[in-house]
């Protein structure tokens, strides 16, 4: 008898094999559900107003007229703003922690940062309501308002009431918040960068700076593509932090300071209260989040796997 | 003789003919000292190898000329580094045009993410502002001189990590030599590089010596053996024996030397 068969045959391998199957499909099985689940619920207020759903601003439950301009046009600027923010100094805090920080203090900072990324969110709401917002309003709003033309361009771009609450300090909660996100996985790409060439452009009289600028952030541009679009993704869906501050108007943002809504953050507010068309719409809302951040969250996939380093 | 306890031989070149000496020379890893007193004078214009076995101190030899190490806080030399006379271990030092004089090339192939041209041309931008004809030149010699030009001259605007092995170290050559350094340091350049690809790196270095100064740190025997004019021979942190390959090969001094060459350990 050869050795081969005299392993007897192993029972558990196919029952393994059959709950590891069952366990991918369920999660396929409630992606696919969910779809579903968020078409049928959001269909009558589709059907009822169309493409217009998507161009219309009017948010009205009174008369039961609802578009969603404002609440995407809402996330999308949120969205770009805080990453606008959040990019710089991400890429910035990697390269210091990676580069000059000398190791003894890189690792404590390090931990900081990932410290910062396991704080609820909810209480970057709270901290934002109630610390952030009204600062903003006393030390920044309120003396740009009094002091700008309010017809000029700039009085136009920051015109608002005063309180704090509006787009822009959304955005800036919303970059603090993804900050640690990015900063976490720029530093791991910064040091996937093999030490040699980070010697080789040194080796050749680079500065720091030129070494940084010219050959480690290209040797990793394909990867921080992908992360500050899955950092994109993380600002689109972000929900509560951005509810407490963001001061929930659903007209369409006319400028920085003017108060807005996101998807999440409306859904969040008015489920608790909706029926009919007004949930349906909700549902709606939902399901054009989800539709914006899986085409994100593909796009990034799609660059990351392209990356060739 | 212990281990620890040697006389170094050393056979200098001609004193008129030195570009680049070591006196004394120590570094420390931290608190771990790998570098013990080594002297080495460095002809111009030729080849000089450094052999040895693992961790006997000539990679930690070769990035002192440079002063690579200095990237790392916790590395540092002491001694004398004399380059054209200079001592390049001085604090007044500008350790960016030090590099400029004495390029450097790795054992794993380091192209920078950019194309063949962008290649080459980086470090010479770093230093001129060229026209775009000056800059074909430039790039076009440095390739030819790395026996390279042949290869890639209808892909310039390729990138650079689209070639192969042998063909990104000759492509990190010309980077280095289109600066026109003094001294060009090799550690190891052909270890991850198959028979025929260093063949042809052995070439281009053959035809580089006549004008730029080589230090290649080597573990292949036969390799310094035939390229180089001089030969040092490293253990334990030491220069045991430094002189003419020839004299070294056929004829060493120490007795260490001629068991290593003849295989006896290493």
């Amino acid at each position: 008898m050869s050795l081969q068969s005299a392993r007897h045959p192993d029972p558990v391998d196919p029952i393994f094999r059959g709950l590891a199957f069952a366990a991918a499909t369920t999660l396929l099985l409630t992606l696919g559900g969910l779809i579903v689940a968020l078409m049928i619920g959001g269909w009558p207020a589709i059907s009822k107003f169309g493409f217009g759903f998507l161009t219309s601003s009017t948010w009205n439950p009174v008369t039961e007229v609802y578009g969603a301009a404002g609440p995407i046009v809402g996330t999308l600027i949120t969205a770009v703003l805080s990453l606008a923010i959040a990019l710089p100094i991400a890429v910035c805090v990697s390269v210091f922690l990676t580069q000059y920080c000398p190791k003894q203090i890189a690792q404590p900072v390090s931990t900081a940062i990932e410290l910062l990324a396991g704080i609820p969110s909810i209480v970057y709401g709270m901290w934002g309501l109630f610390v952030f917002a009204p600062w903003f309003a006393r030390t920044v709003q309120l003396p740009i308002l009094t002091s700008l033309d309010p017809e000029s361009f700039w009085g136009k771009l920051l015109a608002g009431v005063p309180n704090g609450a509006n787009i822009f300090t959304a955005s800036i909660v919303l970059a603090i918040m993804i900050l640690p996100y990015m900063s976490a996985v720029f530093r791991e790409l910064f040091r996937s960068i093999p030490p040699q060439v980070r010697e080789a452009a040194f080796g050749l009289g680079c500065t720091s700076y030129e070494v940084v600028g010219s050959v480690l952030i290209p040797y990793v541009k394909k990867g921080m593509i992908g992360v500050v679009m899955l950092g994109f993704g993380r600002a689109l869906g972000e929900t509560m932090a951005v509810t407490f501050i963001i001061g929930n108007s659903h007209r369409f943002p006319d400028s920085l300071f003017a108060s807005g809504s996101t998807l999440a953050s409306t859904i969040a507010n008015e489920f608790n209260e909706a029926s009919g068309v007004h949930l349906a719409s909700l549902i709606a809302l939902g399901l054009v989040l989800f539709l914006i951040t899986f085409t994100v969250l593909a796009i990034a996939r799609a660059l990351l796997s392209s990356q060739r380093y | 003789m212990s281990d620890t306890d040697f006389q170094s031989v050393i056979t200098p070149p001609p004193a008129d003919q030195l570009v680049l000496e070591t006196r004394n020379l120590n570094f420390y890893y931290g608190t771990h000292q790998s570098l013990f007193g080594v002297s080495m004078p460095v002809k111009r214009n030729g080849i000089t190898a450094l052999i040895g076995p693992s961790g006997c101190g000539k990679s930690t030899l070769l990035r002192t000329m440079n002063r690579i190490y200095d990237l790392y806080p916790g590395q540092r030399a002491e001694g004398e580094i004399l380059v054209d006379g200079e001592n390049i271990l001085g604090p007044k030092v500008d350790v960016t045009s030090l590099r400029a004089r004495v390029g450097m090339v790795f054992q794993k192939p380091t192209p920078f993410p950019m194309s063949i041209y962008d290649n080459v041309a980086f470090g010479v931008k770093l230093y001129h502002k060229k026209s775009k004809s000056q800059m074909d030149e430039v790039v076009e010699k440095a390739l030819r001189r790395a026996a390279l030009w042949d290869e890639v001259k209808d892909k310039l605007t390729k990138s650079g990590l689209s070639l192969s092995g042998g063909q990104q170290q000759r492509l990190c050559v010309a980077r280095g030599i289109a600066v026109e350094p003094e001294i060009l340091l090799l550690d190891e350049p052909a270890s991850a590089l198959d028979p025929i690809s260093t063949a042809k790196l052995e070439d281009t270095l053959e035809e580089l010596k006549r004008d730029l100064t080589i230090i290649i740190v080597t573990h292949n025997l036969q390799q310094a053996a035939r390229l180089s004019d001089y030969t040092g021979f490293m253990y334990l942190g030491k220069m045991v024996e430094y002189g003419p390959t020839e004299e070294l090969f056929v004829k060493p001094k120490v007795e260490r030397t001629s068991d290593y060459i003849g295989g006896r350990f290493g």
